[in-house]
């Protein structure tokens, strides 16, 4: 409809442009100046006419275009018409992402300990105020029942305001995830292989970290991405000398996640990652601050947290691999007061992993990709001295091979099966099987 | 503070001031109007198409194409050079992770693609799709074979759905192409 409109109106604008010019061209012998000019106000007015006419129709045209387009629909519908110079709209407003994961592990060796869990449900949830500033979030579920008597979280997993300043410029402030590795920022179950992540990123590098603070990020046209920024950090005045939790995860133990976070010290962190080449992802992160937050009997007590990562895709073939160290300083003064307890404060801790995937089949949305994963970490590698005879053993190291594949059924959809074989710390085997989704 | 807190600090402020300078200068996002003459720099003009499909033709590139994302607007433009057309440009809008890329391609006469250029991304996650390197990957594919995610087009670590997305978007495009504009002897 709107095409007929504009050729009509083109037909019209040139009819007159060439009627008047007709006129103007046989009356110019017998007519004065004075006419002349009246004829050309004429069909300058007549041509004003009709370009406003021309707008008006191309104006309705895009606002129907608008109108059709199949945003929001899985199955692209073609518009009814297309025409005028592209411009991005601003209408974007709020939109809901989540991801979510359950799963089951059996240890081969105390079947009575099977468990299966609501691991994670987590809804997102991201509002445009204007083209260049955004808001986004996340409220996570763990464990299927948050309450006093059940194993459940209900946490805020993001919460931040982001800006562009320019094309290759972003800032955002709030409740982040830290650019640390590679599962921290992309934890969603279709992101990683096996039905658990990585034990080096769970236990070294304390997934799913997030901060609160300022991060810039930054990144090129070669393909070199930066983040750097000041975020709190962790409080060790958490560790709990009675508890495992400290040699499960050292930093995961004394994380705050910015609930009544203390914050007198800050920290910072920078990131750098190379995607210049297609397939290829180099980078490393560094986080360091004090720990201390100004707590009685703490003083000086560094956190700092280094890591560095690759990924190579060649082909149907995946590989990864990422070591990372932690070190906290000035702990003996610290674990001189909790000697006879079974967990003390170690001085460092590290990790790594290889990993290699194949892409076995794959036919639509769905595909078949088994991998294997070799880890080995040590989440007490050394301990600070103390009075002869009080040091702590340094812990052992743990290696985890992890075997399996994940089936990919529909775009979003992972099926997960893998076999985990735990040498270094009387672990169980376990043989484990989980769906997640992510959208 | 510590010495080495201000250290730390003076480190990191140093790259949050430094750093953003030297990038700043590269970073240009085209506008359609120059993609379009990027793509075609011997078309004289470039008309917009307007296209209506049949059921069948739907249902065609909708196979052909393969699982979709979200997608926003859609416009076309024929590239013409002395009156014939030279080859089609493309501006589409394919959702990233929770916001809409603008990206533009092109396909010639001969059914090639031109590389895609990113008109506008919205969100820091995801942002290395705009890496010429990787988006110099779709130019010259000629076939909907040859435009596999992971074979053809490299996946990019921690940007997943970013490039996922804007590839089966221009396998859309494409299939697209194939149903309602390429010529017949093409």
């Amino acid at each position: 409809m709107y095409s007929s409109i504009i050729t009509t109106v083109r037909r019209r604008t040139r009819a007159a442009i060439l009627v008047s010019l007709v006129v103007a061209s046989t009356s110019a012998r017998a007519a004065t100046n004075e006419e002349l000019e009246a004829q050309l106000r004429t069909l300058a007015d007549q041509v004003s006419t009709l370009q406003a006419q021309l707008a008006k129709v191309t104006a309705e045209q895009n606002a129907q275009l608008t109108s059709t387009s199949p945003r929001g629909s899985l199955t692209p519908d073609v518009a009814n018409g297309a025409t005028g110079t592209a411009a991005p709209s601003n209408d974007r407003g709020v939109s809901f992402f989540g991801y979510g994961e359950i799963t089951y592990a059996r240890p081969t060796d105390n079947p009575s300990d099977t468990t299966e869990n609501a691991q994670r449900f987590v809804i997102g949830m991201s509002n445009q105020f204007d083209e260049n500033t955004r808001m986004v979030s996340e409220l996570e579920v763990e464990n299927g029942v948050s309450s006093a008597d059940d194993p459940g979280e209900v946490e805020v997993e993001q919460m931040y305001v982001e800006h562009t300043f320019n094309d290759r410029l972003f800032g955002k402030v709030g409740l982040f995830l830290m650019p640390s590795g590679l599962l921290n920022e992309n934890h969603e179950p279709t992101n990683y292989y096996g039905v658990f992540r990585n034990r080096v990123e769970t236990a070294i590098i304390p997934t799913t970290w997030r901060e609160g603070g300022f991060l810039a990020e930054g990144d090129t046209e070669f393909g070199l991405r930066w983040d750097a920024g000041f975020t709190t950090g962790f409080n060790l005045s958490k560790w709990d000398p009675a508890s495992p939790e400290g040699a499960e995860s050292p930093l995961g133990s004394i994380h705050q996640e910015l609930a009544l976070a203390k914050a007198s010290d800050l920290a910072g962190i920078l990131a750098l990652n190379y995607t210049g080449i297609p397939g290829v992802r180099l980078g490393a992160s560094i986080f360091t601050g004090d720990a201390s937050q100004g707590q009685p009997g703490f003083d000086d007590n560094r956190v700092t947290l280094w890591e560095a990562h690759g990924t190579w895709t060649p082909g149907r073939f995946e590989f990864a691999a990422l070591y990372a160290n932690g070190h906290i300083s000035n702990t003996a003064k610290i674990n001189a007061t909790f000697v006879g307890n079974p967990t003390l404060i170690p001085e460092s801790f590290y990790g790594w992993y290889t990993q290699a995937a194949y892409n076995l089949y794959d036919w639509q949305s769905s595909s078949i990709k088994p991998f294997v994963r070799f880890e080995r970490l040590n989440t007490a590698s050394n301990y600070a001295d103390l009075a002869p005879g009080l040091t702590p053993s340094n812990g052992p190291d743990q290696d985890i091979i992890t075997s399996g594949f994940s089936f990919f059924f529909a775009h979003g959809v992972v099926l997960k099966a893998d076999y985990q074989h735990f040498h270094g710390d009387g672990e169980s085997d376990s043989v484990n099987f989980g769906f997640g989704y992510q959208f | 503070m510590t010495d080495a807190d201000r250290g730390l600090f003076g480190l990191i402020g140093a790259a949050t001031l430094l750093v953003p300078t030297s990038v700043v200068v590269a970073a240009d996002y085209l506008t359609i109007d120059v993609a379009q003459r990027e793509f075609f720099p011997s078309a004289q003009s470039f008309e917009p198409v307007l296209i209506g499909l049949t059921p069948e033709q739907k249902a065609n590139v909708a196979k052909l194409a393969g699982p979709q994302p979200p997608h926003g607007s859609l416009r076309i433009w024929s590239a013409l050079e002395n009156g014939v057309n030279v080859g089609y440009v493309f501006f589409d809008e394919v959702i990233g992770k929770s916001d809409y890329i603008s990206y533009a391609t092109a396909i010639d006469a001969h059914g090639a693609l031109k590389t895609i250029e990113i008109l506008s991304y919205r969100e820091s996650h995801g942002a290395e799709i705009r890496n010429a390197a990787w988006r110099e990957q779709f130019a010259n594919k000629a076939d909907l074979a040859q435009l596999q995610f992971r074979t053809d087009i490299k996946n990019i670590s921690g940007a997943t759905l970013s490039s996922e997305h804007v590839t089966q978007g221009v396998r859309w495009l494409y299939a697209l192409w194939q149903t309602a504009l390429r010529a017949p002897s093409s």
